[in-house]
């Protein structure tokens, strides 16, 4: 080869070269978009931006749960190398050790994210911290929203908040540790709508997760979308009167209103401050709360099946109505009870005999009795089984032994034995007289307060009744869920209503058996009951509606120990009941002593619970 | 007669152009984020600034000299740096530590990269002296010597990117006359070098066996080349299983772990492969931990290198918004990687109208080389484009991933004086030649 020629080898390894190059290159940044993505991820912090929690306000449009602000400090424990942690321990008033715990912990769940490693910073910490934090770049300050209760009760109605567990953080990818969502009540059931959509700030950090700014331009950065507000059915000032009227008796009150399902209030007592579980003190609050033997964290109204006494009498004789074993001029006898046998069911003293709506308005066992062994061995049914059976579908059209469906968690069902339960006690072929204690509402039955309740608005509807629901409308479209507006017929005609609904128009007249509790001027449908407690005093019990005609009221009300239908549950839901309908909510009771007697009765001396007359009545059969 | 300054307007304006996208480039990835244009004489932009106008004085200077000059005083120079590698290397041992600068003030002046430049002078002074031709045997020697001796001196300072650049002379001797059996020699004997490390060296032997096979079937009439053949193949197999020994045996491990990095392995990986399959030599040790330590910083460099140039996509993220540059997630972005922040602010349209305009302007030196009538402009013409090329090739072939890992610099763009100025010296030195290569004929006739 000539030697000169020899440029053109040059020139073709350069040309040569380029071709590689190029090529190469075209395969990097085009075909591999791998390394693209991995760009995005490398370099880059993501900071959330907590939305605004949605507010909740009851049925009026008063505040009951906003938000607050509260800061955690974050770590990402691959990057938190070579810093003085001394120095970091003082600031943040904390040992070593422990700060060497929460640095591992944070480093188990995941090295490369940010975890909390101290949570609800005090604000003057928080203060501090801003200005020395730089000398930290593994470390930055989060801030959360906690949630603040206008209201220092109505706990089990709102729920509480608490962190996700590692179960829901599988689960659910909207969490990130730390994060804290709704646990029960209110919180829980309209987490999806509360919590909003978590924004995010792209920013760049350099290998010193030293921050540069923000990521490509903020491209990656979205806004938060704060969560929905949501209108409450409950109507505030009634839940505080009642949760006054409550106070230091055991027990619990539900009021819904008829027309709608809407829950106007949900009280327990005990109850607690829902402002105790938020923030820092939440943790110690909580197991304090769960430590304490009146189990303030207990929801009665949806958890605690009561027997329900007397108040049973209005479902029994419906079914009866209906099942053509009875109607509203049968007249039973009853002298000093109900006597068949060996068995005797008492009944208190009064003129005998009576027709159904007097029944109701005596509250007379011996009737319910009669009225429930014609249900059972109605001939129609070839077995008394078969007629229990019957009489069970019933109940649970009412729904009495299964789930109302209320949008609150952890709702029980209650008790109703199905008929092979007492084959098993009573043998193949028990008989009505066996299950005779059920025609007044004891023994092998238990409704909740809230199904007590919905009882009430059955009867006001003469004859269904709309889930019960805490909420009235989501949003700002005012989205109300179809199942709340859908009504749920009972098995009984409306007809057959009428006389129940005229004997409990009595019960609260002079000559009823809460005849000193009515109210003047508001014609209130009621029924009294008292459960017997074989552990200590009867609990006292009462649902009702009100006015007579066109209801706005459902209401059912029970006081643990607290003796008589009429002695405690009436008077209280009776002042309720006054209050609700009231235009004037300022305006005194009319009935002043009753109402000081309420809110002064202590009863808290009698220590049986729910739980413990439940876990009775469980034991009872043998 | 006057001697009349025709200089190539094209080299001088395509350099321009390379060293200001430089700068930029330099600017991007050395300033912050969101960071106001400024010019900060404390951090490495402001400082190429300065480095830019000595550079300029340099150029001004050299154009200003007698072209006569060079060819004079290139073996006094060629030693004044042999001398200053010398002293360097006195000091190293004495401070026990190689170092490769000389401190000047705040500066640091790196002989190494002037030794090249002084090496090309002195090549072109030796094949350009009357009478002196490459084809003997002596005059290869001295010609080996020359490039040789400063390459040595480099190496000893473990600084290898710049000692390995040396062997681009070889190229030029190839112009002026060395076989290209030479070359293709060279390039068979690294690519058996670097398959004996990467894979069982008896694929290797097995390979070469099939293809002394395949020329006996098909050549087996050309006794000659058969001969050849089998000669070849013995020396092949000694040379192969001469290096599998050296490298396991010989070599401690963390020399093993050197190379293997430079190759862009896994260490640990590789030796749970090696002593899984079959291979003529066992290795004793396993890597020890510290020593892989070194290996994940070379290939996380290589890694984060991809990555950035892979985030540019098709038009990049523009000027001064590069994310992966800005969060200066790739370690020396602004000296030996400056490439990556081109990857990614300019994207591939710019990175290739980038590898085009440098590739021409590659190819222009070659070719003002070539048309030089005197030998001395020619050889040092084709030193200063095979010096460039070089590190051309080597950078950026290491910045994508197709080349192992060597630090030496991208000429005219990464950040450093003593590169830009050696550079420059380099460029405008052949420059100024060639301006006077009318001259140079008038001389000689
Ligand atoms: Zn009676």
């Amino acid at each position: 080869m000539e030697k000169s020629n020899r440029l053109y080898v040059f020139l073709g390894a350069l040309v040569l070269v380029g071709i590689i190059f190029i090529t190469r290159l075209f395969f990097l940044q085009i075909i591999d978009t791998s390394n693209y993505y991995k760009a995005q991820a490398y370099g880059s912090n993501e900071i959330t931006i907590y939305p605004a929690r949605g507010t909740i306000v009851d049925r009026y449009g008063k505040l009951l749960v906003y938000n607050d602000a509260s800061y955690d400090l974050m770590v990402v424990p691959q990057k938190a190398k070579d810093f003085d942690k001394a120095a970091l321990c003082k600031e943040l008033m904390i040992d070593t050790t422990e700060f060497n715990k929460r640095l591992k912990k944070a480093a188990r769940y995941n090295p490369r994210e940010a975890s909390v490693i101290y949570k609800n910073l005090p604000f003057h910490l928080y203060t501090r911290l801003q200005e020395v934090l730089y000398q930290f770049p593994a470390f930055y300050i989060e801030t959360k929203i906690d949630r603040r209760y206008n209201i220092n009760g109505a706990a089990h109605l709102l729920g509480y908040m608490g962190e996700v567990n590692e179960r829901e953080l599988e689960k659910d990818k909207y969490y990130k540790p730390g994060d804290i969502k709704g646990i029960t009540g209110l919180e829980k059931s309209y987490e999806t709508f509360l919590r909003g959509i978590k924004g995010k700030k792209v920013v760049l950090v350099d290998k010193f997760s030293k921050t540069q700014g923000s990521f490509a331009g903020g491209k990656f950065d979205s806004l938060p979308t704060a969560g929905e507000n949501i209108i409450s059915s409950v109507d505030l000032d009634l839940q505080v009167y009642g949760e006054q009227l409550l106070a230091n008796k055991t027990g619990s009150i539900v009021a819904i209103e008829p027309g709608t399902g809407e829950v106007l209030c949900l009280i327990n007592n005990p109850n607690y401050d829902p402002n105790l579980l938020v923030g820092q003190q939440r943790n110690r609050n909580f197991s304090a709360l769960l430590l304490d033997p009146s189990k303030p964290l207990f929801n009665r109204a949806l958890k605690a099946p009561y027997p329900p006494g007397s108040t049973f009498k209005t479902v029994q004789a419906l079914i009866a109505l209906q099942e053509g074993v009875l109607t509203p001029a049968t007249r039973y006898p009853c002298h000093g009870g109900y006597h068949m046998g060996s068995i005797t069911v008492g009944c208190h003293p009064h003129a005998s005999p009576l027709d159904l709506e007097n029944s109701i308005a005596k509250s007379c066992n011996a009737y319910y009795c009669y009225v429930y062994r014609s249900v059972l061995d109605n001939p129609k049914y070839p077995s008394v089984q078969a007629a229990y059976t019957q009489w069970t579908k019933y109940l649970n059209s009412f729904g009495i032994g299964v789930k109302t469906g209320i949008d609150l968690p952890e709702e029980s069902s209650g008790i109703v034995k199905k008929s092979n339960y007492f084959e098993r006690v009573f043998g193949k072929n028990w008989r009505s007289s066996n299950v005779v204690s059920i025609s007044i509402g004891q023994g092998e039955i238990g409704l909740t307060p809230l199904q007590m309740a919905n009882v009430a608005a059955i009867l006001a509807n003469r004859g269904y009744y709309f889930t019960p629901h805490v909420i009235r409308t989501i949003g700002d479209k005012n989205i109300v869920p179809d199942d709340f507006k859908k009504k749920h017929y009972t098995l009984i005609d409306r007809r057959h209503f009428d006389s129940v609904i005229a004997g409990m128009a009595k019960v609260c007249i002079p000559g009823g058996t809460a005849g000193r509790t009515g109210i003047t001027g508001i014609e209130i449908c009621g029924k009294t009951g008292t459960a017997q407690n074989p552990h200590g005093k009867d609990h006292s019990i009462f649902i009702a509606f009100a006015p007579r005609h066109n209801p706005k009221i459902a209401i059912c009300c029970i006081v643990e120990n607290g003796g008589y239908g009429a002695d405690y549950a009436a008077p209280i839901a009776n002042l309720l009941i006054e209050r609700y309908l009231a235009t004037d909510k300022t305006a005194p009771s009319s009935k002043p002593e009753m109402q000081k007697r309420m809110l002064t009765a202590n009863l808290t001396g009698a220590k049986i619970s729910a739980s413990d007359s439940l876990k009775a009545l469980a034991n009872k059969p043998k | 007669m006057e001697e009349k300054i025709h200089i190539d307007w094209l080299s001088v304006i395509l350099y321009i152009i390379i060293v200001l996208f430089g700068a930029m480039n330099i600017y991007s990835a050395n300033s912050g984020l969101d960071e106001p244009l400024s010019l900060d004489f404390s951090k490495e932009y402001g400082k190429q600034v300065i480095w830019i106008s000595i550079s300029a004085i340099v150029v001004f200077l050299i154009l200003l000299t007698d072209y006569k000059f060079f060819n004079f005083s290139a073996y006094g120079i060629y030693v004044i740096i042999i001398g200053m590698l010398l002293v360097l290397l006195a000091t190293g041992s004495f401070n026990k530590g190689a170092q490769a600068w000389f401190k000047i003030g705040a500066f640091k002046l790196q002989p190494s990269e002037f030794a090249k430049y002084a090496t090309a002078l002195a090549l072109a002074k030796f094949l350009g002296t009357f009478d002196i031709k490459f084809e003997g045997k002596r005059n290869q020697l001295i010609c080996f010597g020359i490039i040789l001796l400063p390459m040595l001196l480099t190496l000893l300072q473990n600084d290898t990117g710049s000692a390995l650049v040396f062997t681009c002379f070889i190229l030029v001797l190839f112009r002026e006359g060395l076989s290209g059996w030479w070359l293709v020699l060279g390039f068979y004997l690294i690519t058996i070098f670097v398959l004996t490390i990467l894979i069982p060296s008896w694929y290797i032997l097995l390979f070469l066996l099939v293809v002394l096979g395949a020329i006996f079937y098909f050549f087996r009439k050309q006794k000659q080349l058969v001969f050849v053949s089998v000669l070849i193949f013995l020396a092949s197999t000694v040379y192969t299983i001469g290096l599998d020994f050296a490298f396991s045996k010989i070599l401690k491990p963390h020399q093993q772990q050197r190379i293997l990095v430079t190759l862009n392995q896994d260490v640990d990986e590789y030796y749970v492969n090696k002593q899984k399959g079959f291979s003529f030599f066992k290795f004793e040790k396993k890597a020890d931990e510290k020593k892989s330590e070194s290996k994940r910083d070379y290939s996380y460099n290589v890694r984060q290198s991809k990555i950035s140039i892979g985030a540019g996509r098709w038009f990049g993220n523009g000027f001064n918004n590069g994310t992966q540059t800005k969060a200066k997630l790739v370690p020396e972005q602004h000296t030996d990687f400056i490439f990556c922040t081109v990857g990614e602010e300019w994207g591939f349209v710019g990175s290739t109208i980038f590898l085009i305009v440098y590739l021409v302007f590659i190819g222009r030196i070659f070719f003002l080389a070539e048309r030089q009538k005197n030998i001395f402009s020619r050889v040092f013409g084709y030193c200063t484009g095979s010096i460039i090329f070089f590190h051309f090739f080597i950078n950026i072939g290491m910045a994508i991933g197709v080349l192992p890992v060597i630090g030496i610099p991208l000429p005219f763009m990464s950040y450093g004086g003593s590169s830009l100025i050696s550079f420059s010296m380099l460029l405008f030195t052949f420059l100024k030649l060639d301006a006077n290569r009318i001259n140079e004929i008038s001389r000689l006739y």
